[in-house]
């Protein structure tokens, strides 16, 4: 009886081990992973691709022969009940070789290593600026005035997804305004801790044009999964255009509208956070957002071109409807930059969630926003709260933002 | 039969019963005779304990009982703790009404006396022999009393002796420090000249010095504390508007310059010798770029290098915007400045800018004090 209920503990036992083994064998056979560092799309990423792949090999050979000589040695002298064989005060020459062996090969790994993390810090070669900014729980990205880049003119500031033109060397500066985060782009080089009063460089240059998924790498806080990002990479011409989208005039929206009675509506409600360049009061003034006193990071996306990119809330969900944006994702490198261009339009906007937003963003996405514990942050939000819209108000503020491209 | 004792106790029991029935009837009392009948109970009870116990007395044909009855064995010695235990209910009751601290005190001393009271009580029936007992009470109590007494009395010494240095003068210090070097040396000296000095006198000497810095220490204490000067720092420059000035001002006097060299820092502006503002990243510089971009709202951290000849501060104005963030926007100021930098020297300042450059009517602009043709543009996004 003993024996059989041992025997089939241990055949269970296998059997979870191998479904576990089949499990972990089949997860690294997914399709969609638009994160997979083991698929270099630039230069950077290759690097690293280069280094790991020989190491992990290295690795693998050196620790299945370890594995195996472990396994003949349990096997071979396992308890038979034989007498205890001689011992003996070690053996002088085994030892040096044991340990000039490993030695040897952590100086072939290192030289390489050292090398590639050298290279991957390198900026010398950069042709254009862009600036990234954390926060909980979204990223901003700027891109300063510079001849760089086919030449900025005036400040860009958007937000969750980064532009940039294939073929060019980027250099992506970063920092943070609250905790640190850590901002990954697995398939265009490693990851880079951002940390509040420090300005730390990745280098970024991707060879076909594409969209390529991050996400935070560094745990900050409540909605740490749904802080994601993406690159954008375009032809230079399709950059070209991108580029004078986001430093066009303000156009407001036609009298009469529904987007003007948005535009009054996004005034009341949501412009004491949110910046829209080129939004005037009634006198003509400029209306500057003081995000500074209205949450605790002191930042919020700027809106001014929202429907220009095709995600919101930390890039964590979609601008468009599931067939548009299949349409864009799974473009041809050839059509990418082009389908990215046309942004969102109303047919394609996927209101569900983006509704889902405007209706009760807390709901939707968890932050800090309950007024009634906001102690530690000195009442300020972390997120954005609830503003307890109609449906009415919510119709008019879609109607306006779809203009905002 | 009876004992002494239990005589007496009889003897009350009754009286009382009695004294209840005749109260009860005659003054028609509840609470009196509540009282009185309460009495009656306990004295009862107490009574029959006694009988029970026969009183511990010694029968007087009982040889043996003679020498290890409680009365046979040698009294202890006085002790204070039951007198340090009162002191310490008297203190803890006084705090309870007065001060904190003086109720801290009383629980403290009450706990230790009653520990102490407690272990010497224990360990006086540890034998008949006196020297015995003390003996184990030491190798209980000592491991822990020793090191509690140490550090009650160095923190005293300390204590003391920081009251006594706050509260002198600056100058004063020194001359004290001074003087009581000599005396410890002088004291050193004379032991070491004369070791037949008898060490009672030693201790008193020592005693008496420790005795005088508490006593000291209290006074200067109470007296408070010498005024310490506040250094001026650069946002108090800020505060009253004189980043603009190229002067030389309290809040320049030893700054600190240095700046480590993994600051990972968002910029480094430089002053040359031809009297021009440049930034440098640490990465290139933007091609084409005349103009500095930090991110709002964002912690900056811009390292000043003064390369020109003269101590030079960077200053920059905020207009509308103020070197505070979000909750301490009311008072402060709207301008920031280093110290005046020396020939070479760098020096950090950190920015957290509220407000987008669009909202100061020509923009915000790093200059240095005292040199016209510095100037460099800021934008904030
Ligand atoms: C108290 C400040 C505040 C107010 C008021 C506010 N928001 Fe927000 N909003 C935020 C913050 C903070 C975020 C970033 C949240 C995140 O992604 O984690 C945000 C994000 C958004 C986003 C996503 C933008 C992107 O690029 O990812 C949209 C769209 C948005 N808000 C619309 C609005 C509208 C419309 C209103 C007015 C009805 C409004 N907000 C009012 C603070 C605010
Ligand atoms: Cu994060």
């Amino acid at each position: 009886m003993e024996t059989t209920s041992t025997v089939n503990k241990m055949s269970r036992r296998i059997r979870i081990g191998l479904i576990a083994a089949l499990g972990l064998a089949v997860a690294g056979c997914a399709q969609d992973a638009p994160q997979d560092t083991f698929d270099p799309a630039g230069e950077n990423a290759q690097k690293i691709q280069d280094l790991q792949v020989p190491i992990f090999i290295l690795a693998g050979v050196v620790g299945l022969i370890v594995l195996s000589v472990l396994t003949f040695v349990l096997i071979r002298f396992r308890d038979r009940g034989q007498a205890i064989p001689e011992q003996s005060h070690g053996n002088p020459m085994l030892e040096i070789v044991l340990t000039i062996i490993p030695a040897l090969i952590l100086i072939g790994i290192s030289i390489p290593t050292v090398g590639t993390i050298l290279a991957l810090s390198e900026t010398d070669d950069t042709e254009c600026i862009i600036n990234v900014t954390g926060q909980q729980w979204w990223w901003e990205v700027d891109y300063p005035v510079q001849d760089g880049c086919g030449g900025i003119s005036d400040v860009i500031i958007t937000s969750g997804q980064m532009v940039i033109p294939t073929g060019t060397e980027v250099l992506v500066r970063g920092t943070s305004r609250d905790v640190i985060h850590s901002w990954w782009i697995p398939r265009l080089n490693g990851k880079k801790d951002m940390v509040p009063g420090r300005v730390h460089n990745v280098r970024l240059q991707a060879d076909e044009p594409g969209i390529y998924a991050g996400q935070c790498t560094e745990f900050c806080g409540l909605s740490h999964a749904n802080m994601r990002m993406e690159v954008i990479a375009m032809d230079p011409d399709d950059f070209e255009t991108w580029k004078a989208g986001q430093m066009a005039e303000y156009v407001a929206p036609e009298e009469g509208t529904l987007a003007a009675e948005g535009e009054a509506t996004f005034i009341a409600q949501c412009s004491r956070c949110h910046q829209v360049n080129g939004l005037e009061d009634d006198d003509g003034n400029p209306i500057i957002a003081r995000p500074d006193l209205q949450v605790y990071s002191g930042a919020t996306p700027n809106l001014s071109w929202l429907m220009t990119r095709n995600t919101f809330a930390g890039a964590s969900w979609d601008l468009l409807t599931p067939e548009c944006r299949a349409d864009v994702w799974d473009a041809s490198p050839e059509t990418v930059g082009e389908k990215y261009l046309e942004g969102v339009s109303p047919e394609c906007l996927n209101s569900v969630d983006f509704r889902e937003w405007l209706r009760n963003a807390p709901a939707k996405k968890p932050m800090y926003t309950d007024p009634t514990e906001l102690e530690e942050t000195g009442g300020l939000p972390r997120g954005m709260p609830d503003l307890g819209l109609g449906e009415d108000q919510i119709d008019q503020l879609v109607a306006y933002l779809l203009e905002r491209q | 039969m009876f004992t002494t004792g239990s005589k007496f106790l009889i003897g009350s029991a009754v009286f009382a019963i009695i004294a209840t029935i005749a109260y009860g009837i005659s003054q028609d009392g509840v609470m009196g005779t509540i009282g009185l009948a309460s009495a009656a109970a306990a004295l009862s009870f107490l009574a029959g304990v006694n009988i029970f116990t026969h009183d511990s007395n010694v029968s007087g044909s009982d040889a043996s009982a003679i020498d290890s009855c409680a009365a046979a064995e040698p009294a202890p010695a006085n002790s204070i703790w039951p007198l340090a235990f009162a002191l310490g209910a008297v203190v803890l009751a006084v705090g309870l009404i007065t001060y904190q601290a003086v109720f801290i005190i009383g629980i403290v001393l009450l706990l230790a006396a009653g520990a102490e009271w407690t272990t010497q009580a224990w360990a006086e029936q540890a034998s008949a022999e006196a020297a015995h007992n003390s003996e184990v009470r030491s190798r209980i109590a000592n491991p822990l009393e020793f090191p509690l007494a140490a550090a009650i009395g160095v923190g005293l010494i300390v204590y003391a002796f920081s009251r006594v240095m706050l509260w002198l003068s600056k100058t004063n210090t020194v001359i004290a420090l001074g003087v009581l070097g000599a005396i410890i040396v002088s004291v050193a000296f004379l032991l070491a000249y004369r070791p037949g000095l008898r060490s009672r006198t030693a201790v008193g000497v020592i005693g008496v010095g420790v005795l005088a810095l508490v006593v000291g220490g209290a006074a200067a204490g109470l007296d408070g504390e010498r005024d310490v000067h506040e250094q001026e720092t650069t946002v108090d420059l800020a505060h009253e508007g004189i980043c603009e000035s190229p002067e030389e001002f309290e809040a320049d006097h030893n700054a600190s310059q240095s700046v480590a060299a993994t600051a990972a820092v968002a910029a480094t502006i430089t002053l040359d010798d031809s009297g021009e503002l440049n930034y440098e990243l640490n990465g290139p510089r933007p091609e084409g770029a005349t103009a500095l971009t930090l991110q709002r709202s964002s912690p900056s951290n811009v390292l000043f290098s003064n390369k020109s000849g003269e101590e030079r501060r960077l200053s920059l104005n905020l207009g509308p915007a103020t070197a505070g963030s979000g909750a301490d926007e009311e008072d402060a100021p709207h301008q920031v400045c280093t110290t005046l930098v020396e020939f070479d020297g760098e020096q950090n300042l950190t920015l957290i800018i509220g407000l987008p450059s669009i909202a100061a009517e020509d923009g915000y602009h790093f200059f240095v004090p005292g040199v016209e043709s510095a100037e460099l543009e800021l934008i904030v996004p």
